[in-house]
């Protein structure tokens, strides 16, 4: 068709479609006789209504429009197409043979691109013409662009949402992981990909670990290496690369494996061990600060030192912490981006707040608190969408 | 984010102004590296203008510092405001870039190391 042509310089040239409207049919044969003389492709009505009609239907590259015609006007006419979102990006010239410029400002203001006199010589309707025709094409390039933008754009979302899935397949199922351990686990990613990663893993009968971790940097690129460090630390993967599941020992060889990027990207991550036996729990950190100990008679203590995060120093060595772990303790590991929460002001909601709120739910089961925690940050921020990444993970320990 | 060139003896001092966050990243990263091409062994980068310091922030101070030491060269801190001061100390980042309260303290500590 000759739209496609317009848009696409490169097809091989198709003549363009006029459509002519006009009540008058010694004026108008005249002019179509003018056009076609041109090299256009003419199409003609009668009446305002019938052009309209054949506008829907051929989508001319222009139309020029008779002012004055009976039941339906040219200006009119004009009106129909802006207000139709299928055809309201159409070429329309007016013609008429009162040419004063109340008049063409009407014209234009009621919808018309341009104006032409019934007077006009062979050279002014040419050159007006032609003028139409560079608009009409520039504008169905424009909307073609904006139609393959569409295209990718809900072609990339399909994807994101596809790869958003995978990355929410890596999660753990919640409930009792492991006897008398109750797990419960709310997340909501900034973006449709997060780079904020957690898991629960079982070592054996006797032991499992779990973590927290956090990829630098926004979109997809970080998600793609958290995913990447999660296939690292399951159980099967550390049995054959490490053999033991000392937390510290696991920060050393994810220290070796993922450095720094060049774009100065990184992870940070807090892993902890525990074990049913002894009622042991050890960790280690990389950088992440959110890990916290809330005691069955609600105190809290934050289980966290300052250390480099994953790939600023290839020869770091991390320190194992060890604690006992009483009857209904529970451990919450979470993402900064909720205690980094901002308020409108750019106050950040903090581990003050955070502690108080979760002394308010530490009767509640684990799997309320959590949501509680995330609603009472939401609140802080006053919106839903959190700038960063916001996990909380809980375990319960009904030893 | 802005940030100003100043030659000294025996170092370089970047005076930064705004925040070193994902969104200056490039500007930073490209201040820091010319220099490193230009042969300065010394980059002093002086955060007393310096609000506020994101995750990204932290693995671009990591990263020059790296990539200094791989040129036998060196980047210290100036001044860090108290909350940058925080931030930093959590991720440890003292450890690899060494933080001193005036530039001849900086200056000297190059020549210390040396």
């Amino acid at each position: 068709m000759n739209s496609n042509t317009l848009s696409k310089p490169a097809a091989p040239p198709v003549v363009a479609t006029v459509l002519l409207v006009d009540d008058e049919p010694v004026s108008r044969l005249s002019m179509a006789a003018r056009l076609k003389r041109m090299g256009l492709r003419v199409l003609e009505a009668g009446n305002g209504k019938d052009g309209l009609a054949i506008l829907r239907r051929e989508r001319p590259d222009l139309t020029i429009l008779d002012w004055i015609m009976p039941d339906m006007d040219g200006p009119t006419v004009c009106e129909q197409v802006r207000q139709d979102p299928d055809i309201l990006s159409s070429q329309l010239i007016l013609m008429t043979s009162q040419d004063q410029p109340e008049q063409i400002a009407e014209g234009l203001a009621r919808g018309a691109d341009d104006f032409l006199s019934k007077s006009a010589s062979k050279q002014e309707i040419l050159a007006r013409v032609q003028s139409g025709l560079r608009a009409a094409s520039l504008v169905r390039s424009i909307e073609s662009t904006r139609d393959e933008l569409r295209d990718k754009q809900g072609e990339l979302e399909r994807e994101l949402k596809s790869a958003a899935g995978y990355i929410q397949s890596l999660l753990p199922v919640a409930g009792e992981i492991a006897p008398s351990i109750d797990m419960a686990w709310t997340y909501r990613p900034s973006l449709a990909l997060g780079g904020d990663l957690f898991n629960v893993s079982r070592w054996n009968d006797q032991s499992i670990y779990f973590y927290i971790l956090d990829a630098s940097g926004h979109g997809v690129s970080p998600a793609l290496r958290a995913a990447s460090f999660a296939t690292f630390l399951r159980p099967e993967n550390i049995r054959h690369c490490i053999t033991q599941h000392d937390p510290a020992a696991m920060l050393v060889e994810a220290n070796r494996r993922y450095p720094l990027t060049e774009d100065g990207n990184y992870f940070t991550i807090w892993i902890g061990s525990f074990n049913r036996v002894t009622h042991q729990l050890s960790y280690a950190t990389a950088g992440h600060g959110g890990a916290l100990i809330q005691r069955r008679d609600g105190a809290i203590e934050w289980l966290t030192h300052p250390h480099l995060p994953l790939g600023f120093e290839p020869e770091s060595t991390y320190e194992l912490t060890t604690l006992k772990i009483e009857a209904g303790d529970r451990v919450i590991l979470m993402s900064d981006g909720i205690y980094e929460a901002p308020a409108p002001t750019g106050e950040l909601w903090g581990t003050t707040r955070l502690e108080t709120t979760l002394m308010d739910h530490r009767s509640a089961p684990l799997r309320e608190t959590l949501p509680a925690l995330m609603a009472e940050a939401e609140r802080w921020h006053g919106s839903p969408v959190f700038p960063d990444d916001a996990a909380l993970l809980g375990l319960e320990f009904r030893l | 984010m802005q940030i100003k060139e100043r030659p000294i003896p025996n170092a370089v001092i970047l005076d930064l102004n705004g925040d070193l966050t994902y969104a200056h990243r490039d500007l930073f990263k490209t201040a820091v590296e010319t220099l490193r091409q230009k042969g300065c062994r010394h980059v002093i980068l002086n955060m007393a203008d310096v609000r506020f310091v994101d995750s990204s922030g932290l693995g671009l101070l990591a990263l020059v510092s790296q990539n200094f030491k791989l040129n036998q060269g060196k980047v210290s801190m100036l001044r860090p405001q108290s909350y940058v001061r925080e931030i930093l100390g959590l991720a440890n980042i003292p450890k690899l870039i060494p933080v001193f309260d005036n530039e001849q303290d900086a200056v000297n500590g190059k020549a210390q190391a040396a």
